[in-house]
């Protein structure tokens, strides 16, 4: 079953090969080309799930490793632990409800399809990844696609936002390139499980760990992105079309987080240590920062927006506190995030598709004057705010309580990040009171509601907020044997 | 046969050359033939070359055919056949598309033998036979205003730089009795090292890299784009083969001359990559870009390992293939920056080759650009060169800034006015799709031809 996970990854490349032949006179085909593509993707995932050795999940399954440059000791290396797979999950359903979410687009419709194929590529491609340099291949090439969809088919400030998104994250990324070489040249390979091995045999110094950590971090971090590295992020999310703006949120932010937990942790272990404190420094800093820029909002989407800068902090801080707890919440957050920002992005861009506006002042009274868009909105804001039985609060509160424990992150970091839930509620509920509840505002009254395919296509995201919030064992089954085997390398982690 | 079969490609082109001179009388005024016979002739050269594999020398060893020449003789002639095509389907707006064949091939004659010379005497003629058609083709357009300033300055610089290349072997030749790359022995101290800077610093002219780059800007900004695109990219790869040889030789006996190597290459980073941002002239800006790129490949030659070498080998092609292919489109499009405004609604297959030429270009895997930077950069931090490879990706950033802002004229700007460029012909637009198929191949099957690439001693 090796050749799998390669059908998983690049079948949305033959999806973009066949829009780019569709004259643009049949430009209506396009979609139905794109969410074929993804539905079939999203089923061979499902099959993968179905046929993954729960108990196996600490370790990569479905792999495939053949040479690639041998010259140059690069491999093409994928596989699937548990963390990869619940990712996978997530950006394949993701992408196809994007698809879905975007059966209006009209303009350019087999480019625009095209590139949400593509970026399918990358993402997909990302977390399978087990070769450094094939990695860094599907990291780059998410950039490629996302630029022309922000930049094509975006807001007023589409192309200032298109460029400042392309040109910081590869600045970020071009200083991991760097460490990625310098880690090859100390050890002669870029296979990742191999490098995790040398890390967890302490063959590399603390000093030359913290120099290539620095470099990593760059790279991981604008993604995340982590405060002081998060300002493409507003700009990003805004002007994005909604489709883009829910994958971005939705999975390219955890991208970032997901190198830290594959790559710095295992195989740089000493410097993840002597980091972590402050690591979680900077996650608490975003997790206030960021709910407390998104009181200020005005705009439905930079408030979202804003909220992200904040829920990823929470997965940094599990992330930073190097506990199988912390851990856990960390991956399980970027789980739970990825499905509740997902939703609010695609509803609130079914509320601009009819008002035309996104200004939380000029939209109030959506329960009245479209009940089902207005419910819709007030579920994904009570997920987002993380309210017990929804899938927010569990990673949230693992999140907090590995850091709580954690023998590196002060206590004092922990209750700082801990206001942070409080002023989550509070800015949630605030959205919510004026948007959703009172009278219906001018703008609202007339509207007419969501329709069948935009409910239909939010309901898989509702079915797993609700079963993940009340069964966490659904989820963290495939995790926690995964992120045990990431920890294995710091001894009794919890 | 077997004596000639190191220079079988070389007669090709040779006899290729001299029967489209003469080829008006067969043909008559069908001046597109001479491009025919271009192509036709490169492809049977790329065929010798390949076939006739390497381990061949001549003239008692002043022609060797090494892996590295194989390598680079074959990319050479497959860029030329594609250029040729090109010039067949899209001729030339003045007409003399004979000549300009002509004129070209005896280019690629001279840049076939840089590549295999192992001879100081070989190499500098070989280099004057690779020049001195460019400098015609530099200023093919009599009748425009600055097309004979370009050329003039072009040809200036060119020929004070070779003197001072001559300067240099005279020196070296002096110090070793020998013309022969084998017998080259450096008198240790100040004398050895001012000969081989002599000599790196004719070099760096023909690569134009800093501090030896300011005729290319103006120069190009004064030339057909055609013209640029086969003298920006074809003996490029040439040049450095034979740089990387003379590095190869002179480094061990020069002490410092790496030194002197690196710092070319951190400051031609930094100046092309810096002024290329402002430029509104597609012609400018590829000159710079091609100063910045001249930059990289010095870092790999900087790091004066066999590895080092070898990818500055992998990145002159990685270069050279986008970088002609995108001055072939220029020729179709126009030269300014706007004539690219809004290409992508009018021509959106030309757009989006433009666009994965310049991501290559930028260093997007997986395409060539990224392999190249990669090997470039690896080769460089285990020579200890870390500084100059950070310095190195934190300029590919600045890069990406420029070349996006030719992606972002074509998607997401409105045309100005009405663009007069005629539809590209189907042939001309073959060869730069067969350009950019190539940008992939190599970037995503390297392993094939790194295994190719090797230097023998001398």
């Amino acid at each position: 079953m090796s050749a799998l996970l390669t059908v998983i990854v690049f079948l949305p490349l033959a999806g973009v090969a066949i829009t780019a032949l569709i004259p643009r006179s049949r430009g209506g085909s396009a979609k139905w080309v794109a969410v074929t593509v993804m539905a079939v993707d999203l089923a061979l995932v499902a099959w993968l799930v179905a046929n993954f050795d729960r108990a196996r999940a600490g370790v990569a399954q479905f792999v495939v490793n053949v040479p690639w440059v041998a010259q140059a000791g690069i491999r093409y290396h994928m596989g699937a632990d548990g963390i990869s797979l619940v990712m996978l999950v997530l950006s394949t359903l993701l992408g196809l409800i994007a698809v879905v979410a975007s059966w209006k687009v009209t303009d350019r419709a087999p480019t625009y399809f095209a590139m949400l194929l593509l970026l399918q590529v990358g993402m997909n491609g990302v977390f399978l990844a087990l070769d450094f340099v094939l990695f860094y291949v599907f990291w780059e090439l998410v950039l490629v696609p996302m630029f022309f969809l922000i930049g094509m088919w975006g807001g007023t400030r589409r192309e200032y936002a298109s460029i400042k998104f392309f040109l910081y994250t590869l600045a970020g990324s071009v200083f991991m390139l760097v460490g990625i070489i310098a880690l090859y040249l100390a050890t002669g390979t870029f296979d990742i499980t191999a490098l995790a091995a040398k890390g967890a045999a302490g063959v590399l110094g603390i000093g030359f760990q913290n120099w290539v950590f620095l470099a990593f971090f760059l790279g991981f971090a604008v993604k995340v992105p982590i405060w002081p590295l998060h300002t493409w992020l507003p700009d990003a999310h805004v002007e994005a079309p909604t489709a883009a703006s829910a994958l971005l949120a939705g999975v390219l932010l955890k991208m970032g987080a997901y190198g830290f937990i594959r790559i710095s942790l295992p195989i740089l272990p000493a410097a993840a240590r002597a980091w972590a404190p402050w690591i979680a420094l900077l996650a608490a800093i975003s997790i206030v920062y960021g709910a407390a820029v998104a009181f200020a909002q005005t705009d439905l989407k930079k408030l979202i927006a804003y909220s992200s800068v904040s829920h990823m902090g929470f997965v940094m801080l599990g992330i930073a506190s190097l506990t199988t707890v912390g851990l856990n919440g960390a991956v399980a957050v970027m789980f739970s995030h990825g499905l509740v920002t997902g939703m609010l992005f695609l509803v609130v861009g079914i509320v601009y598709d009819r008002a035309h506006t996104r200004e939380i002042s000029e939209l109030s009274g959506l329960s009245v004057a479209m009940p089902v868009t207005g419910g819709l909105l007030a579920f994904a804001s009570f997920a987002s705010l993380g309210l017990p039985a929804l899938s927010g609060f569990v990673g949230e509160f693992l999140s907090l309580l590995g850091s709580w424990e954690s023998r590196v992150v002060p206590h004092w970091i922990t209750v700082v990040a801990a206001f942070g839930v409080l002023l989550a509620a509070a800015y949630m509920l605030w959205m919510v009171l004026r948007v959703v509840l009172g009278k219906p505002s001018e703008k609202v009254a007339a509207l007419p509601d969501a329709t069948l395919r935009e409910v239909v296509m939010l309901t898989p995201l509702i079915a797993l907020i609700v079963t993940v919030g009340v069964w966490w064992g659904s989820l963290l089954g495939y995790v926690d044997p995964a992120v045990r085997a990431v920890l294995a390398v710091f001894g009794r982690a919890a | 046969m077997s004596s000639i079969a190191p220079v079988a490609p070389e007669l090709v082109i040779a006899l290729s050359a001299l029967f489209t001179l003469f080829s008006d009388a067969v043909f008559r005024r069908r001046e597109r033939a001479g491009a025919w016979i271009g192509a036709v002739g490169c492809l049977l050269a790329a065929g010798l070359s390949a076939s006739g594999g390497s381990g061949l020398t001549l003239f008692g060893g002043q022609i060797a055919v090494d892996g590295a020449a194989l390598f680079a003789r074959t990319i050479t002639l497959l860029l030329a056949t594609a250029f040729f095509v090109w010039l067949a389907g899209a001729g030339l707006r003045g007409g003399g598309v004979r000549q300009f064949a002509a004129l070209a091939m005896f280019g690629i004659l001279g840049a076939l033998l840089v590549i295999s010379a192992r001879d100081w005497v070989v190499l500098l003629l070989a280099l004057e036979t690779a020049t001195m058609p460019a400098y015609v083709l530099m200023g093919f357009e009599r009748r425009a205003d600055r097309g004979l300033e370009g050329a003039l300055k072009y040809f200036l610089f060119s020929m004070v730089s070779s003197v001072v290349f001559f300067y240099g072997i005279s020196f070296i030749v002096g110090m070793s009795g020998s013309t022969s790359f084998a017998a080259t022995t450096l008198q240790p101290g100040a004398i050895g090292l001012v000969a081989a800077v002599f000599v790196v610093a004719g070099l760096l002219a023909k690569l134009s890299a800093v501090p030896f780059q300011w005729w290319a800007p103006d120069a190009y900004s004064a030339a057909p784009a055609a013209s640029v695109a086969f003298v920006s990219s074809i003996p490029k790869i040439a040049g450095l083969i034979a740089f990387a040889r003379v590095v190869a030789l002179l480094a061990p006996q020069a002490r410092g001359l790496t030194v002197v190597v690196a710092g070319a290459a951190v400051l031609s980073m930094l100046l092309g990559n810096l002024a290329a941002y402002p430029q509104q002239d597609l012609r400018r800006l590829m000159a710079y870009s091609g100063i910045a790129h001249a930059g990289y490949l010095l870092v790999g030659l900087a790091a004066g390992t066999a590895g080092g070498l070898r990818a500055a080998s992998f990145y002159a092609v990685a270069y050279a293939i986008p970088s002609m292919a995108i001055m072939l489109i220029v020729a179709g499009v126009g030269v300014r920056l706007d004539d690219f405004k809004g290409l992508a609604s009018r021509r959106p297959y030309l757009a989006w080759t433009m666009t994965l030429l310049l991501l290559s270009l930028i260093g997007v895997p997986p395409l060539a650009g990224f392999t190249g930077k990669l090997f470039v950069f690896t080769a460089a931090i285990s020579g200890g060169l870390l500084w100059v490879a950070v310095l190195g990706v934190a300029l590919s950033v600045v890069a990406a800034g420029f070349y996006l802002r030719i992606v972002r004229a074509m998607f997401f700007s409105e045309p100005v006015g009405t663009p007069t460029a005629p539809a590209p012909s189907p042939l001309s637009v073959a060869a730069i799709l067969l350009c950019a198929a190539a940008v992939v191949a190599v970037g995503v099957m390297s392993s094939p031809l790194l295994s190719i690439i090797a230097f023998t001693p001398h």
